[in-house]
């Protein structure tokens, strides 16, 4: 009797179970599995898709592009948002003034017209910038954009009060009322359309009024604050629920940090719109996923794309390298990013350059690199401090990081004597302790420059507070003699004063917060992003970028380790894809389903 | 009774306050203890590179600015009748229980927490029934069948639920029945008023996966009480009464193991509550255990403390709950 009851609820059980798993539908419609084919056309192959176009196809598919989140999106009000990401993902709603031409390749580099009709074009006192707007773009509603908006859309990033998040560029270039706008929220009667910084003449002409000359400020314009925004559908801090698309895509439904929902924005014109597709019915993102499970449904074909775009994890890693067939639909591109130690300048007795010649020598590129991942996952070995995928790169080597790379200790003590410690000499060196690829590469120099007599003792910070608390407060390091301290950087602009104005400039060191940690203020490196600024020539400014690096690299406040790389994997179901190489990361514009 | 629970009550809201209290202590006061100052706090809470004014803007808005007890005693005050936020254009109204204002998302706690609690409680009801169900079964039969192979085999299985953790029997579940055989692909979590038999089926790997750990548990508890329970003299008076066997062993001896189950059973599910953390991670459900994985990445104070003191909640309702049932099940506790 018993036994029978038993047997009967675990038949039940069971039945159940089955009945279950077979009548439940997934909510993809991605159904292409991990190992098919590439495309139609198109390269195929690794790292097929940071050269070419991998599966390029118009065609519209009625299936629905999932993407998984590891974490969350910092804000999807484009006015509040600094996440590469984001700015990438944001393309798919928002239209702002300029954007990166949609291509692989370095052409992917070239910032161009988006809502612009043209880039913007500059007065002769390099003050003035003035952008035209296209005649036919609306909103989802239907309601045509107008120069207002964007004027509004700008104004609006001025309350930090509600959009902490997001650059602060605008502040800090434009001129008239601007270093005291308090943005458009607080007396709104008085303040809205208030920043006297930014004209609009008429309906489909912006002005922006510079306090300074600002040679860059096209890239500014393509950061998605700029995107318009119509100011009876503010609603403040809850726009990042619904904001007003102009992108082929408008939201359809955003359970906050959980589950977003795009659908296709029928007032979006493709002939306005060229750098972006709407070749599918619906987009999904589910956030805060497990990474590894993120990896696993890739592979398994129920996911289309990571939409953190840093790659895959370990075990996923090791799953796509052992097999030709995974591999060969996996790409590994130069992220953008650079993985680098910050040496003091200030703290004694790395206030002498020669000590700190001493570390680049003695650092062991190689055991960094294995620490950070490796070749494929933490990346190249670096020499310079900007990564190749910044226009005017050079490359050179002072501290023989590539002829060398396992560290000339050799030389490091020659430098040691010149700095008058032979014996070496002692510092502290802060790190991330809770990511294990910055405590593995904290041990390595440790390692390493114990070899050249450099003895340092190690000092982990939680990352959260690592910049406000701990790294990025000079004060602290001048007390707690840290000398070293790790980070990773990576331009809001791919240029030379994108990449280096923050990390090298002397006016940039800051109290806390501070991401020029080695605190550098060297009066040629000043001079020349000064002059960057005021440069409209390009083959100038790329000289300077080149300049900037030698510079830096002479003054050896920066230990670069690694031009990160990351390993992408594309699901074959994917229709246009490639690598944008400022993203370092697909091209979310435009992907498409079979 | 009424009487008891009035004073169970009253002792709930006490240790809710030292909870807030403590909770509050260590995300504010220990920092500024070790020489952090509000600027600094703030700072977290800005993008990258920000300007001073920015900063500033943030601190007074958060009110990091303010006296510890200023932003604690605004906290409570939100608790108890709510609180205005202004977010930008309107101001919007949280009532109470109002958990504070999101560092980091710009949006009232509590309603963020709402929509996390379908997932954890969809997770915890399920997976609890399973247990209970499962794991008493299971330890009634096993101590009824002491020494045959079914309770060696069962008591064994037992052994790996409790001896396997979570991460990997649910990396487990997900790689053979998800990834390698799809029964069940997607495990996302679905509404149950939007689809029932979907919202089962993507819970079933979850369900079974938690059950296992705590069914191992309760099966071998069950199996120890009914063993100590059947050898007791009043088993053997009710057996010489002639009653029949399935009442003896359900009325007497049941009735009797289940009590410290029921003790157990009530921590259980009231923890679980708060957060499924691991399972949650492991299967990316987005229920109370990501959020607090989240809150705690992102330093964001008010979503800690919101979390910390649901969790309190649901621990100290769940042993009230487990109180009254005592008197139902223990006549002795009745008197």
């Amino acid at each position: 009797m018993k036994r029978r009851g038993f047997m009967g609820l675990a038949a039940v059980g069971a039945v159940a179970t089955l009945a279950l798993a077979a009548c439940g539908g997934g909510s993809s419609s991605s159904s292409g599995g991990g190992g098919g084919s590439g495309g139609s056309s198109g390269p195929s192959g690794f790292n097929a898709a940071v050269t070419g176009v991998v599966n390029p196809s118009n065609t519209k598919s009625t299936g629905t592009l999932t993407y998984g989140l590891s974490s969350t999106p910092d804000s999807t009000d484009p006015g509040n948002t600094y996440y590469a990401f984001m700015w990438n993902f944001t393309r798919l709603y928002t239209m702002p003034l300029m954007t990166y031409a949609s291509s692989p390749g370095s052409a992917g580099l070239k910032v161009v017209p988006d809502l612009a009709t043209a880039p913007g074009t500059v007065s002769d006192n390099g003050l003035t910038w003035t952008y035209h707007l296209k005649t036919n773009v609306k909103f989802e509603d239907g309601t045509p954009v107008t120069s207002e908006d964007v004027k509004y859309a700008v104004e609006r990033t001025f309350d930090r009060s509600l959009f902490p998040l997001g650059p602060s560029y605008y502040p800090l270039l434009l001129g008239g009322n601007a270093a005291k706008y308090p943005g458009p929220f607080k007396d709104r009667s008085k303040n809205l359309m208030g920043l006297t910084a930014i004209a609009t003449p008429d309906a489909h002409t912006v002005v922006f009024h510079l306090a300074k000359p600002f040679a860059d400020f096209n890239y500014v314009a393509a950061i998605p604050q700029s995107a318009p925004v119509p100011p009876n559908k503010d609603t403040g801090a809850n726009y990042q629920l619904h904001p007003m698309s102009t992108g082929p895509y408008k939201f359809q439904s955003y359970q906050l940090n959980k589950q977003l929902t795009l659908v296709p924005n029928t007032n979006w014109n493709p002939a306005t719109d060229p750098q972006a597709k709407q070749l599918v019915s619906k987009i999904t993102v589910t956030m805060n996923m497990n990474a590894n499970d993120i990896d696993n449904r890739l592979l398994a074909g129920d996911l289309d794309v990571d939409m953190a775009g840093s790659g895959v994890q370990a075990a996923a890693r090791a799953k796509i390298l052992s097999s030709t067939s995974l591999k060969a639909q996996a790409d590994n591109p130069i992220s953008g990013f650079l993985w680098f130690a910050y040496l003091n300048t200030v703290v004694p007795p790395m206030n002498n350059v020669h000590c700190r010649m001493a570390i680049e020598y003695a650092a062991n590129k190689t055991n960094l690199q294995t620490a950070y991942g490796g070749p494929f996952a933490g990346g190249q070995i670096a020499s310079t401090v900007s990564p190749p995928n910044v226009v005017g790169h050079k490359s050179f080597d002072l501290y023989e990081a590539t002829t060398k790379p396992g560290g000339d200790v050799a030389k490091a003590k020659e430098q040691l004597k010149l700095c008058g410690q032979p014996n070496g000499f002692t510092t502290g060196i802060a790190y991330r302790s809770d990511r294990p690829k910055e405590v593995a590469a904290a041990t390595a120099l440790q390692q390493a420059l114990s070899l050249a007599g450099i003895k340092t003792t190690l000092h982990g910070y939680p990352a959260g507070t690592y910049y406000a608390n701990f790294a990025g407060v000079p004060k602290y390091m001048h007390q707690h003699n840290i000398g070293i301290a790790f980070g990773g950087w990576a331009p809001d602009w791919p240029d030379g004063y994108g990449f280096f104005d923050f990390i090298t400039a002397g006016n940039t060191i800051s109290p806390a917060g501070n991401t020029n940690i080695e605190e550098l203020n060297d009066p040629v490196v000043n001079d020349l992003l000064a002059k960057y600024g005021t440069t409209t020539d390009e083959a100038t400014r790329n000289s300077y970028t080149a300049q900037i690096d030698m510079q830096v690299m002479k003054d050896a406040g920066i230990l670069p380790e690694v031009y990160a790389k990351s390993l992408l994997y594309r699901n074959a179901n994917l229709t246009n894809v490639y690598v944008q190489p400022y993203y370092g990361m697909y091209n979310y514009a435009v992907l498409g389903l079979k | 009774m009424v009487t008891f629970i009035v004073r169970r009550l009253i002792a709930t809201i006490f240790l809710l306050v030292v909870v807030s209290m403590v909770t509050y202590a260590v995300f504010f006061l220990i920092p500024r203890l070790a020489g952090q100052n509000s600027y600094q706090l703030a700072t977290q809470y800005v993008g990258r590179n920000p300007t001073r004014a920015a900063v500033l803007d943030i601190e007074q808005k958060l009110g990091l600015n303010e006296p510890l007890w200023v932003q604690y005693g605004r906290f409570i005050r939100g608790l108890a009748f709510g609180e205005h936020y202004n977010s930008g254009t309107s101001s919007t109204y949280c009532p109470p229980p109002c958990f504070g204002y999101s560092f980091r998302s710009q949006q009232a706690v509590w309603p963020l927490m709402v929509s996390s609690l379908p997932v954890t409680i969809s997770l915890a009801i399920g997976a609890a029934i399973l247990w209970l169900v499962g794991g008493v079964a299971i330890g009634v039969v096993s101590a009824l069948k002491r020494g045959t192979l079914f309770d060696r085999f069962s008591m064994g299985i037992a052994l790996a639920g409790v001896s396997l953790p979570i991460f990997f029997t649910g990396l487990l579940s997900l790689a053979l029945f998800s990834y390698k055989w799809p029964i069940f692909p997607n495990v996302t979590f679905v509404p149950f008023t939007q689809n029932p038999l979907l919202w089962a089926r993507n819970l079933v790997l979850p369900w079974v996966t938690l059950a296992f750990l705590y069914a191992a548990l309760y099966a071998r508890l069950t199996r120890a009480g009914m063993l100590e329970t059947m050898s007791e003299d009043y088993i053997r008076t009710a057996r010489a009464k002639g009653l029949n066997e399935r009442t003896v062993i359900i009325k007497h001896g049941l009735r009797a193991a289940l009590t410290p189950i029921i003790t157990i059973f009530g921590m259980d599910l009231g923890a679980l509550l708060g957060g499924a953390v691991i399972t949650e991670h492991t299967f990316s459900l987005n229920g109370l255990g990501q959020f607090t994985i989240l809150a705690i990445d992102n330093q964001d104070l008010p979503e800690i403390l919101g979390v910390t003191m649901l969790a309190a909640f649901f621990i100290i309702i769940a042993n009230l709950a487990v109180d009254i049932l005592y008197a139902v099940v223990d006549p002795r506790v009745r008197h």
